[in-house]
């Protein structure tokens, strides 16, 4: 996508919802999680950081809000009153867990507003993030109603991975340096891989070939992935996958600001889907023993 | 010799008929191998097809001029390609399968120069390396930043497996295209740009694909 093809396309990458949004789609990777099966162990946010490089940033730049998981498990409490007198650092009963990682938005707020279109919508329904286009103007992040864009304030690869640690990075993607913004990408490096070798094999990519890291780590099943284009059409030759299957049974639809599903059983939602996102992230609300 | 040549071509390029890339390409198999006894006695029309162009195909535009580098062993690549006409993914063979088109082991060197030149400085040096059981710690020429991910068997596949009027023996042309005219020298140099543009420039004249993430993540 050259300066040329930004230009000339310029529309069609920025339709918005109202307008059909962008169409000329491959595929569209999407993710189904699970609440009721989430235990929020952490594993996936693990293998999200072993996958993706993501920089170690310690404790104190933890606590300025430097930290770079691009996936992280967000705490809730069922009861935040403890009770009186009761002064606890937290409760022993009602935690519940929300894993929260870039919602791929088809109608993302944070594209529009990027000065160098160092973000944009890919063929495959990904959000995009080109890090040697970013100039770090950190407009993305505070666009994103999800606050799940991170942005290297510090050369944290120079910390990060004392020898012989640097060992240990992945090889088929950057080490990000500082002053560019970074999210989650649905692990593009493993989707590269398989369309690759699917290319070379003269064929179709196929649902389950690769999995994110998340995904593919995570001890419960919680989470499932797999392309959901024609959800609505599925004899359409794309792939009925999973992932698309458990969309249609919860009678989720995409390219819809509020959903209108009658049966108080369906548990699928979308976070924030009343701000016209789009977010391609179904969770599965928990069921909860009252 | 040319009729010959000629068979062969018509053999790789058979309508219809699906040849395994490994088979296709490779010069282990028993139709390879007279490729190259073909190809080692075939010198005149393949240099009458030096400046010839590559079929289906525009190249990338821009000239660079590189360095030198000072490689351990100065392997001289126009006495193997050029004149002895070795197909460049006889050493290079991980070019047609990967990402990257790979230095070959020492064994694989040792392989002909256990017997042919054995007198010769270079590979009294090489030899030496292989008795130590040692690598020779060759130099990148070609590097790309961290952040450009290139693959070379998907344009090898794009440009030479599914090109039917381009025959296997003549891929030198096609690794031309980056690599310039690595026949013509001694050690290699670094004589394209490797830039975003000179990449940019093939990509648009040959319909490749034009997402960042394609080559950027």
């Amino acid at each position: 996508m050259s300066l040329e093809n930004i230009l000339t396309d310029w529309s069609r990458y920025r339709k918005g919802l109202e307008q059909g949004g962008f169409h000329d789609y491959e595929h569209m990777w999407g993710m189904v999680i699970d609440l009721d099966k989430c235990t929020g162990c952490g594993a996936c946010v693990v293998a999200c950081y072993a996958e993706n490089n993501l920089a170690v940033v310690g404790k104190d730049r933890f606590a300025d809000g430097h930290a770079m998981h691009w996936l992280r498990i967000e705490r809730y409490w069922d009861e935040p009153d403890l009770g009186e007198g009761r002064v606890a650092e937290y409760q022993h009963h009602g935690a519940s867990f929300l894993p929260m990682h870039c919602q791929q938005c088809n109608a993302a707020t944070c594209e529009p507003v990027c000065p160098v279109a160092a973000t944009y919508h890919t063929p495959d329904g990904l959000n995009a993030q080109v890090y040697n286009r970013c100039i770090g103007s950190r407009y993305c992040s505070n666009n994103c109603p999800y606050r799940l864009r991170y942005f290297n304030f510090f050369s944290y690869y120079e910390s990060s991975w004392p020898a012989p640690l640097h060992m240990q990075l992945n090889p088929d993607l950057t080490v990000r340096d500082k002053g560019v913004m970074e999210k989650c990408t649905f692990c593009v490096q493993r989707i590269r891989a398989a369309k690759d070798k699917a290319q070379m094999e003269d064929r179709k990519l196929t649902d389950g070939e690769f999995q994110p890291a998340c995904v593919q780590t995570c001890p419960t099943s919680a989470m499932t992935f797999g392309d959901i284009l024609d959800l609505h059409n599925p004899g359409k030759g794309v792939e009925n996958t999973r992932a698309a299957a458990l969309w249609r049974k919860h009678e989720v639809e995409l390219g819809k600001t509020r959903q209108t599903k009658q049966d108080p059983d369906l548990r699928g939602y979308r976070i924030f889907e009343g701000l016209n996102t789009d977010p391609k992230v179904l969770f599965l609300e928990r069921v909860r023993e009252v | 010799m040319s009729g010959i040549r000629q068979l062969f071509s018509g053999r790789w390029s058979f309508p219809g008929v699906r040849i395994p890339v490994g088979e296709r390409a490779g010069l282990s198999s028993t139709a390879g191998f007279l490729a190259l006894v073909v190809a080692l006695f075939a010198c005149a029309p393949l240099a009458a097809q030096a400046g010839s162009t590559v079929p289906n195909a525009v190249p990338p535009e821009g000239t660079y001029s590189g360095k030198d580098v000072p490689q351990p062993i100065e392997f001289p690549h126009d006495i193997h390609a050029k004149i002895n006409g070795i197909n460049c993914m006889y050493c290079h063979t991980y070019a047609r399968r990967s990402k990257v088109a790979g230095i070959p082991p020492t064994s694989k060197c040792m392989g002909c120069h256990s017997v042919i030149a054995t007198d010769k400085p270079r590979i009294k040096q090489l030899t030496e390396y292989w008795e130590k059981r040692e690598p020779p710690h060759w130099l990148k020429v070609h590097d790309l930043p961290d952040f450009v991910h290139f693959t070379h068997e998907k344009h090898i596949k794009r440009f030479v497996f599914d090109n039917p009027e381009l025959p296997v023996e003549q891929v030198s042309e096609v690794c031309a295209f980056c690599h310039g005219d690595i026949k013509d020298m001694t050690v290699a140099k670094k004589q394209k740009p490797l830039t975003m543009g000179f990449c940019r420039s093939c990509h648009e004249a040959n319909n490749g694909p034009f997402d960042c993430w394609k080559c950027h993540k």
